[in-house]
């Protein structure tokens, strides 16, 4: 790859500047030509490429609402079209914005987080169709305008954060500001319970907005700030116990708080998944920044006792163990809040099979929430198993970019940060793809880009948004000489 | 619009899909991730090696011929390394371990920077660690006010330190010696 590289600058070099033997008699001289080359050329290099890869992303977006519309409508109706193409035309702009101020960033993201975005709003149009649902009442609208809210929010992001590192700073403002999320849904007049979770707040019937999307962004930030600060004497000192070390009691402080955190978040605003995400990515940015084994165990030991403890004393926490366990025996699929939803949506994705009913022709609809909760579900049904296997493989490609960022990050800040965020969407989607297939107990939480609802769009955009700013500092970060 | 029509179209945008997903992968595959702050360090780790070749490694040595004494007899364990009887620096442990720098009459700087005279890179070492130096014609070692301190011969210091022969230095997760 570097030799690729190498080749592409010496090869401008002889294509433009004519003064390359007299160049090369001063070494210092020419390895500013060679570094100045390629600060011209690479970027873009990238650039074009993610051009070519967004045109494809939004032309498949666009074959899918059109698909949709043929298979449930038999017609084809222009108006979502149009709002499809703006939402393009957004993204488009994210790109250009991208070739001035951030021209060395990763080109895969935006492709991917674009095509992952388009084939959920096809989805939740899809189920609009089938539910009658038109205009402002039509999630696919609300879906539209929150993609163009949160593009608009990354763009926001991306010019505004010129350094990652200026996070670094207010570390623990972010924590501080992240706690006030969390709590922000019990404060009595405008938190609001949905569902039995108490994860929302808002002002009158105009706007909802789940706090808990921003706050595990704000989360990221302070827990990389403040694992770089400490983790010398969280991964240095401690005892060895079967072949692995174990930390100091009074180092296990930082996990004991952050596992208290989510166990208030189970207890009092009943919400299982985000409680697991939050100590999901403590604890693996621990892990990361100590490379100790120890605290992935103490992690999962301290997590399997609480979320015990939770099944059997909350009932609600009772119920999705026992939705999960038993979800086929018929008491437990007629009960209210009973395995109904789950045992549906695993219906649907075996009537999808391998290829799927086709876009628009199968019942996804017949699932509760399948629009958000059970999008995956959904997605099954209409794409099958290739299809489904193609969106996860989209996933799994956008968290490998990320933790690539991660990996080849030049300041402790940025890799934790980087790896923090890519793990964040890597656990969201284990927690809600093996919930809908009942690998785990389906908990609430939100299938990252695809599943209808504008907080977790904004989060995720905004996620993207960083990604793409910690991986411009790497390429733009210093250059080592090439030696001849 | 006929079930055959659907069909096609059902199965041609999965094939879409797939292709997108293929076309990221042939992306990720011919990406140029940065011209590599990586690749460099083993071309630089050969430019050091060519110019001081490394202790015998390769070939065996004979039994009729026996090899030169590697190390300097105990006695000289302690002497101060001076210009005279210095020429390299050699790492004993650590990622770059046998790496040997040859040392002349300037200043070597090490630490995580890409402009340092030895680059290492690990989670323990600043960006600008330490300093190798000339005192008069004594070789020093001093300590650019790192996070996690520079030690030699197991004691961290403060101050420009005199180096004796053979010494271990140690910077982050590296050490090295001076040897003649």
């Amino acid at each position: 790859m570097t030799d690729n590289s190498r080749t592409s600058a010496t090869a401008a070099v002889g294509g433009r500047i004519v003064e390359v033997p007299a160049a090369q008699e001063n070494f210092k001289a020419d390895t500013a030509v060679l570094r100045t080359m390629r600060k011209l050329r690479l970027p873009l290099k990238l650039r074009n490429r993610e051009l070519t890869l967004l045109l494809f992303a939004c032309a498949i977006n666009s074959v899918a609402i059109l698909l949709v519309q043929l298979g449930a409508l038999g017609t084809i109706d222009l108006d979502l079209i149009y709002l499809g193409a703006g939402l393009s035309a957004l993204v488009l702009g994210l790109h250009v914005c991208l070739r001035y101020v951030a021209p060395q960033a990763d080109p895969l993201l935006l492709p991917i987080a674009t095509v992952l975005n388009g084939l959920g709003v096809a989805m939740i149009y899809r189920i609009d169709l089938a539910t009658g649902a038109s205009g402002w009442s039509a999630a696919s609208t609300r879906q539209i305008t929150w993609s163009a809210i949160a593009i608009l929010a990354a763009i926001a992001i991306i010019v505004l954060i010129k350094n990652h590192r200026v996070l670094f700073r207010y570390t623990y403002l972010f924590g501080a500001f992240a706690f006030v999320l969390l709590l922000l849904p019990l404060v009595p007049g405008i938190g609001r319970e949905v569902s039995g979770a108490r994860v929302w707040v808002g002002i009158g019937d105009l706007v909802s907005f789940q706090p808990g999307e921003i706050a595990k962004i704000a989360l990221a930030i302070f827990f990389a700030g403040y694992l770089v600060r400490t983790r010398d004497s969280l991964s240095m000192v401690g005892r060895k116990f079967l072949w692995m070390q174990f930390p100091r009691l009074r180092d296990l402080g930082p996990i004991i708080v952050v596992w208290a955190l989510s166990m208030a978040i189970i207890v009092f605003q009943h919400d299982m998944g985000t409680a697991l995400l939050f100590f999901g990515l403590f604890t693996v940015m621990l892990y990361v920044s100590t490379g100790r084994l120890s605290w992935i165990l103490i992690g999962f030991g301290l997590f399997g006792a609480g979320a015990y403890f939770a099944s059997q004393t909350l009932t609600y926490v009772h119920g999705r163990f026992q939705n999960w366990l038993d979800a086929f025996s018929t008491q437990v699929y007629d009960a209210q809040g009973g395995s109904y939803q789950l045992v549906q949506g695993i219906f649907g994705l075996a009537h999808g099979g391998l290829i799927g009913t086709g876009l628009g022709q199968g019942r996804p609809h017949l699932t509760p929430l399948s629009q958000s909760d059970y999008i995956m579900a959904s997605l099954g049904e209409e794409l099958g198993l290739a299809g489904l296997f193609a969106i996860l493989g989209l996933y799994l490609l956008f968290v490998s970019r990320g933790l690539r960022i991660g990996f080849r990050g030049q300041d402790d800040f940025g890799k934790l940060l980087a790896v923090g965020l890519a793990f964040t969407i890597a656990l969201q989607v284990f927690i809600m793809v093996g919930g809908v297939t009942r690998v785990i107990p389906l908990t609430g939480l939100t299938t990252p880009f695809l599943a209808a609802g504008g907080s977790s769009l904004v989060a995720n955009w905004i996620i993207v948004a960083l990604l793409l700013r910690v991986s411009d500092s790497i390429r733009t970060g210093p250059i080592q000489e090439v030696s001849s | 619009m006929s079930e055959l029509t659907l069909l096609v179209l059902r199965i041609g945008f999965l094939l879409l899909l797939w292709l997108f997903v293929f076309a990221i992968v042939y992306a990720l595959r011919s990406d140029i991730f940065g011209p590599g702050s990586r690749k460099p360090q083993p071309a630089q780790a050969g430019q050091a090696q060519q110019q001081t070749p490394r202790p015998p490694a390769g070939p065996p040595v004979l039994p009729n011929n026996p090899a030169p004494p590697v190390l300097p007899p105990n006695n000289r364990k302690h002497e101060k390394a001076t210009i005279h009887n210095v020429s390299r620096l050699v790492i004993t442990a650590g990622p770059k371990e046998g790496l040997e720098v040859s040392l002349g009459r300037d200043p070597l700087t090490i630490g995580r920077a890409p402009d340092s005279g030895l680059v290492i890179r690990d989670d323990y070492t600043s960006t600008h660690h330490a300093k190798l130096l000339l005192w008069n014609e004594d070789w020093m070692i001093q300590d650019l006010d790192s996070t996690n301190g520079t030690f030699l011969g197991g004691k961290r210091i403060s101050s420009p330190t005199q180096i004796t022969l053979g010494t271990p230095i140690k910077v982050g997760a590296t050490s090295f010696e001076l040897r003649r």
